[in-house]
């Protein structure tokens, strides 16, 4: 069984003005009443109620900053909801910000390992898939290297082969990902549609809005955090085009 | 709570691997390699050694592995304190990525302190015993739970002061304070004996958990004795409420923290 379900979720982030706050602020803050609050809040998604079950894909479409990245994070159980309830049943992988998270002063191979285990592999299943992460990312011998002297290309490339060499249950990605280079990109494409067709449960972002009818049947047009409209995935593109086509041309940013 | 530790279980090829790489990174490039964290203690030792040996009136043979087993465990405090304030910092890149116990981030600092921590001890013992002949067993058996009790110790304090340097950004520099301060309070250079009649001072000493964890080892060590219930005690105490202290801020902080880091 697979689900996943947002019961009237909520998410408020609370942004500081500078960085962290220090604890001297936090002492003055307690002791005098009047010392400036140093944080603001922003509502990134509210009120958003969500039910994907087993064999479904769907489609999320929004406007830059509609809170699309903000709401996969918390589908992936890194952000925690601030309100409402988040109920997960079955194994996520996620794919976004997969630029990150190298050892710097390790290399390739090693790099495949330490981002497999974190994915859930062990010594054993990840050696197996070790050769065909190399393969797929096309690095050669660039993998005996350490990391800190790959081009950010190469990062990106490596990182999308390890991320992409699982076996989905429920798949949450960010499509808004450019891949390395035009080849890579085009194999990048191949290798996000099969696992599309192999995981049981499929959450994308997408701003390829001629594709996304072919990938999932419903869509959710999130907008300024909250819920637009969800249903199938013609008719939200539809209202979507209509309503950014009606606005001013510099709010189409997608 | 025991899903929480199946969770960290479940994911010891990872933190394992980031210990590995932590250990390497720090001799990879260098010519005597492990031999790098032994060398800083052992100076430090031969340094103190020659200066207080004479001010202390102790002969170099006993004051010698004082010193070292002295060191050698505040290099582990310092590094589990220190470093762990930056751990939630270090591992933010995994962090952003990948929903996992957060705890593993302050034990893989703990467990690369406790690496070099065993080192040093390994040569203490090896000196000691070259100088006085074979320990006392059962004395020496008792560090088994001594190190099983510093480690829990070190990771909690790594966890608080984890948690404490993500949500105040000047928690790094409080921590370096105290550790100066504690590093005095603490009989490391100095022997308890010598504070006797020194009534304030004495009674630091006497409350210290620190100074405890250090009877807990050095009396095994050094005279092949096993420890006093009171040291035993208040280790325990100052692990177990460095423990709960970590627990709770877990469970208030753990799922927030990603919004601070």
């Amino acid at each position: 069984m697979t689900l996943i379900q947002l019961d009237d979720v909520g998410l408020k982030f609370q942004v500081r003005r500078s960085g962290r706050i220090s604890f001297k602020e936090y002492l003055l803050h307690g002791m005098f009443r009047r010392a400036r609050r140093p944080t603001f809040e922003v509502q990134a998604l509210e009120n958003v109620n969500l039910t994907v079950g087993e064999g479904e894909r769907l489609g999320i479409i929004g406007s830059n900053g509609a809170g699309k990245s903000t709401l996969l994070k918390l589908l992936a159980g890194i952000y925690p909801p601030t309100s409402g309830r988040r109920v997960v049943v079955g194994q996520i992988s996620s794919l976004f910000d997969i630029g990150l998270g190298f050892e710097n002063d390790a290399n390739g191979w090693e790099n495949i390992q330490y981002r497999g285990y974190l994915q859930g592999e062990t010594p054993r299943s990840i050696r197996a898939k070790a050769q065909a992460i190399a393969d797929f990312s096309e690095l050669g011998d660039f993998l005996n290297v350490p990391i800190r002297c790959y081009s950010a290309g190469m990062k990106v490339r490596l990182a999308f082969s390890i991320a992409t060499a699982v076996d989905p249950e429920i798949l949450i990605i960010d499509e808004v990902l450019s891949a390395g280079d035009l080849a890579f990109q085009a194999k990048a494409r191949e290798r996000m549609k099969s696992l599309m067709m192999s995981a049981r449960v499929v959450i994308v972002v997408s701003h390829d809005l001629e594709a996304l009818p072919l990938l999932c049947e419903r869509t959710m047009w999130l907008d300024h955090g909250k819920t637009q409209m969800i249903g199938p995935t013609e008719e939200v593109i539809a209202a979507y085009t209509e309503q950014v086509n009606g606005a001013a041309p510099q709010r189409i940013a997608a | 709570m025991t899903g929480y530790f199946s969770e960290i279980w479940r994911l010891r090829h990872f933190w394992m691997a980031l210990v590995r790489i932590d250990l390497q990174k720090r001799y990879r490039r260098s010519v005597i390699g492990i031999g790098w964290s032994l060398l800083h203690p052992i100076a430090m030792t031969a340094v103190l050694c020659v200066v207080f040996s004479h001010l202390f009136h102790q002969s170099v043979h006993s004051f010698a592995p004082y010193l070292l087993s002295g060191l050698t465990f505040w290099g582990f405090f310092t590094a589990a304190v220190m470093q762990g304030c930056q751990s939630f910092l270090q591992g933010e890149p995994y962090i952003r990525q990948h929903p996992a116990p957060l705890a593993i981030y302050p034990l893989r600092v703990t467990l690369s302190a406790g690496f070099h921590f065993i080192l040093g001890f390994a040569i203490a013992l090896a000196f000691v015993w070259w100088i006085n002949g074979f320990g006392n067993l059962p004395a020496l058996a008792s560090l088994v739970p001594t190190f099983a009790l510093l480690f829990v110790f070190g990771w909690s304090l790594a966890v608080c002061a984890g948690v404490a340097n993500v949500m105040f950004q000047d928690s790094q520099h409080l921590v370096e304070i105290v550790i100066q301060i504690a590093f005095y309070l603490t009989p490391i250079f100095y022997r308890p004996e010598m504070l006797l009649g020194r009534r304030l001072v004495s009674w630091f000493v006497l409350l210290n958990p620190l100074a405890a964890f250090l009877e807990l080892i050095r009396n095994p060590l050094l005279r092949g004795e096993l420890p006093s219930t009171w040291a035993v005690r208040l280790a325990s105490l100052g692990t177990y409420i460095a423990l709960i202290t970590a627990a709770l801020a877990l469970r208030r902080f753990e799922k927030r923290m990603i919004f601070y880091l």
